[in-house]
Parts: structure tokens; sequence; C-alpha cells
């Protein structure tokens, strides 16, 4: 299963700062990912600094594995002080520790309780409590589940569940049950609705209840969703060895899902083993990008080292939406949630010519660039085979 | 005389768009305009030029039927079509 995960956040009104953190790590090689949510009492920069240095202390604590998440969380809510003015916690939490065969380990400490949805109908999962032995108003929830395909966990900040509270229509705010019914909708509207876009989607309905819009706590939701992975592949660079064309064509041609070339000669080098003829687009190329190709049975052809350097550059900047070569391959790896790159080590004497306008980078360099980003911001499986 | 389109393809490789070629697009649009349906003009990913020529700096090329047009410009190119258009009607 592949595990889709993104959190939405909104601001409280009038603040510069959020100030509940969000943090998440996937770790490839164990095929586990670690997320936590941490909500820091007060609002602004305050809030900020403690809500960061609770999730960032955390995570760090599960990950290294000397202890377990359990006894992780239970050291820090025994250790959290006490804010002096208000007497309350300093900050909450929730962790989240699962796997790609869906086994999940959960502890919250103070944020409101997640939903766990299963065919649209959310689950109740046993859990066992755990008090604080140095702090009597402090409980922890520990949580074991097993989860199937199509799986949905919900981590809200209280943000959320308080919404509108005081208000005119909600007197309550939204609660849980709210949430629950807002939730519930939307999936029986949009059975497969991305996590990105249902955790933007409960932001953005929270704040539509707070009285003119302005929302009157930091509002935050993480979605996990447990499905099929959607797998791709970028073929870019022609091979080191030429006589191994063939065979990486056809290891090209046999793959079960998106494809996308990124190169003239690798465009070449397929259209060649395949034969399978390339078209170019008619239109003139937009701003400094040469246009797209099309061939039968690849998604996307592009030219090599700009388009990626400029796709890294949209990568790294959040820019989306550009209609550019740059901007469908961001868009084409942004619907997959495993990206396998197979890079060509061969190298163009002429790209490194002094007398070029521009410097051109190492496909390698930029791919592994790529990948990093890919990895560590929009939380994708990526794997790089250098040919 | 014969009526086979002479084909223009305009390299739209790496190395070729940094030099140049991204300005030759332009013949797309106007080599239509000029010749009719004479002349069929065309983005191509890569020639693979430039790889091979051991000059390197030769780039942007630009193909006229089988003839290579090394450091094109819009004038090259365009005084190549003639020449093909004029050998055509001999």
């Amino acid at each position: 299963m592949f595990i889709d995960i993104d959190c939405s956040q909104m601001k409280k009104y009038n603040q510069n700062a959020y100030g509940d953190y969000f943090v998440s790590k996937r770790y490839p090689d164990e095929a586990r990912l670690i997320a936590v949510l941490s909500d820091g009492l007060g609002s602004g920069i305050k809030a900020n600094i403690l809500s960061c240095m609770t999730a960032t202390m955390l995570l760090q604590f599960i990950e290294n594995g000397q202890i377990p998440i359990r006894k992780a969380a239970e050291i820090i809510m025994n250790s959290l002080p006490v804010c002096k003015v208000r007497r309350i916690s300093y900050s909450t939490f929730s962790a989240i520790d699962c796997d790609d065969y869906g086994n999940a380990k959960i502890v919250e400490e103070g944020n409101p309780e997640f939903l766990w949805i299963r065919d649209n109908e959310v689950m109740t999962p046993e859990y066992e409590t755990i008090q604080s032995k140095t702090f009597k108003n402090r409980k922890m929830k520990v949580y074991k589940l097993k989860l199937k395909l199509g799986d949905r966990l919900i981590f809200c900040s209280d943000g959320v569940t308080q919404a509108g509270l005081g208000g005119g229509r909600l007197k309550l705010g939204l609660r849980r049950d709210g949430l629950i019914v807002l939730v519930k909708d939307k999936l029986s509207e949009q059975a497969d609705i991305s996590s990105s876009e249902l955790s933007q989607y409960i932001v953005n309905q929270a704040r539509n209840i707070e009285t003119d819009r302005h929302p009157k706590d930091d509002i935050s939701a993480c979605v996990l969703y447990f499905r099929e992975p959607r797998e791709s592949l970028i073929f870019t660079g022609p091979p080191y060895h030429q006589q191994k064309d063939a065979e990486y064509a056809r290891m090209f041609d046999n793959f079960k899902g998106k494809k996308a070339i990124c190169g003239g000669t690798t465009a070449n080098l397929i259209s060649r083993e395949l034969n399978r003829p390339i078209t170019m687009d008619t239109t003139i190329s937009i701003g400094k990008l040469p246009a797209c190709s099309y061939m039968d049975g690849v998604d996307l052809v592009t030219e090599g080292i700009l388009t990626l350097t400029k796709t890294l550059e949209y990568l790294e900047s959040n820019t989306t939406d550009i209609d550019n070569a740059a901007g469908k391959l961001v868009k084409f790896l942004l619907d997959s949630d495993c990206i396998n790159f197979m890079v060509g080590a061969k190298l163009n004497q002429a790209h490194y010519d002094p007398a070029l306008p521009i410097e051109i980078e190492i496909r390698k360099n930029i791919i592994k660039k790529m990948a990093n980003v890919l990895q560590d911001k929009y939380f994708k499986k990526v794997s790089i085979q250098y040919m | 005389m014969d009526e086979k389109k002479i084909s223009v393809k305009v390299c739209l490789g790496t190395t070729c768009f940094v030099m140049g070629s991204a300005n030759l697009q332009e013949l797309i649009e106007t080599v239509p305009a000029k010749y009719g349906d004479k002349v069929d003009v065309m983005g191509v990913p890569c020639l693979g030029l430039c790889s091979i020529d051991w000059e390197f700096s030769k780039a942007p090329y630009v193909k006229v039927d089988d003839e290579v047009v090394k450091e094109a410009t819009v004038e090259k190119v365009l005084k190549a079509i003639d020449e093909k258009l004029a050998q055509q009607e001999k």
C-alpha cells in the first residue's frame, strides 16, 4: 500500500506565524512513515516555537528506534512544562508511526481524537490510557491499528473541532460530530479524493464557519490515505553502453504505469528501438523551454536538461499550473506516488562547451536534487537507476 | 519539375536550443507564409549532431532536406531553402 499523506494549515486571524506544527518523514528502506502534529500553547511566534520543538523532538525520538513511540510520547508528556500564566500545558500532540503493510501505532495527548474511516464509516478503535506521573491533568491515548487498503486517518488540531465556537449557528463549534458529517459528505461525493485535497477541504470548511471567516485559532488537518500506489517512470539521458539501448527500451516499454521521456536523444533512442515515430508540438515554445513532443504509449516527452532544471526550480518554489514543458512535468510528478528514474550516464560533451550562453548542469546532479525535493517536500517514494 | 516538398528540421535539443534555435522557431510561421506548401518546417527533439560533431560550437543545427546548416540563422536557412528550390526548378 502507499500512504498518501498531507497536511493543510491556516493561521489564526491576525497572526503571522502558524501555531500548529506538522512534520513527517518517510523511510523508504523500511517502508515506514512517521508524522507528528503538535499544537502549541497560545498563538503566533510563541506557539510556533513550542509546537515546532515538541513535534521535531518527538519525531527524532521515534525515528531513532531506541525507544518505542509509546515510551517516547510518555517521556515528552511527563516533561513538557506548564505555562506559568495560564497553568495549562505547553503543547499538545498526535504522533503516528506506520508502515506500508497497514500497521500503525498512534499516540495522542491533548489533541482532538483522530478519525479512522473505512468504507465511509467511522471506526472505533480500542486504546490504552496512560496517566502522566508528573501532571494529574495529562493523559495520553495509545492505539495499535491494522489498516486496510482504502482506509483513511484524519488528525486535526482543536482549531478544526472548535471552529465556529460561540458564533451564531454552531454555539459549541464544529466539534467531532460536525467534522465527521463534513468528511463523510465529501467522501461520498469524491471517494478517491487525495489527502492534499481532503485536508485543504477540511481547513477551508472550518474557516468558513468562523465568524467573518476569521479563524480564532490555528487550524490544521492532516490526512493519511492508504491506497494503491500510482507508479511512474521517467527515462532521461542515453545509457553509457550503447549496445544496451534495446534492453533499456524494452524495460521502458514493459513498465506498467505512467511514462515520461526527458531528452531529445533519449526520445530518439526509444523511437528507434520501439519503432514509434515522434511528432513535435507545432506551437512555438513558450518562454525559455523547448516544446513537448508526442509518442504513442508515452505520456510526456520533453527536452532534457533545461526542462529538468526548470522543473526542479518549480518544485522547490511550489510553482504549479505553468503552461510549459516543465509545468507539465511537475504535474506528472505530483500525480504519482512512486517515481522511478532511469538515468542514462552518458555525457554529451557539447553541453560543457564554455561558449554556451548558460551553464548546463550534470544530469545526475539534477535528478539527485529532484529526488530529494520529491521525497522531503512532496512525500513521494523515489528510486533512481543509473544506466 | 520535381514537386517533392522540401523538409526543414529545426533541432530543439538542449545544445541547439541554448545556442539560438529558440529564435529559429519563427521559421515555423514565416516559411509557410513565404513559400506556401512547397516547404515543410518542423521542430525535432534532437538531430544528434552536436554530440558527433567534434567542433561542437557549430550549433544550432537545421537540416534542409539532407543538407545540414551549421550555426543556423533565419537568413542562412532561408538561403538554403532558396538554393534547394532553384535546384528543383532546373
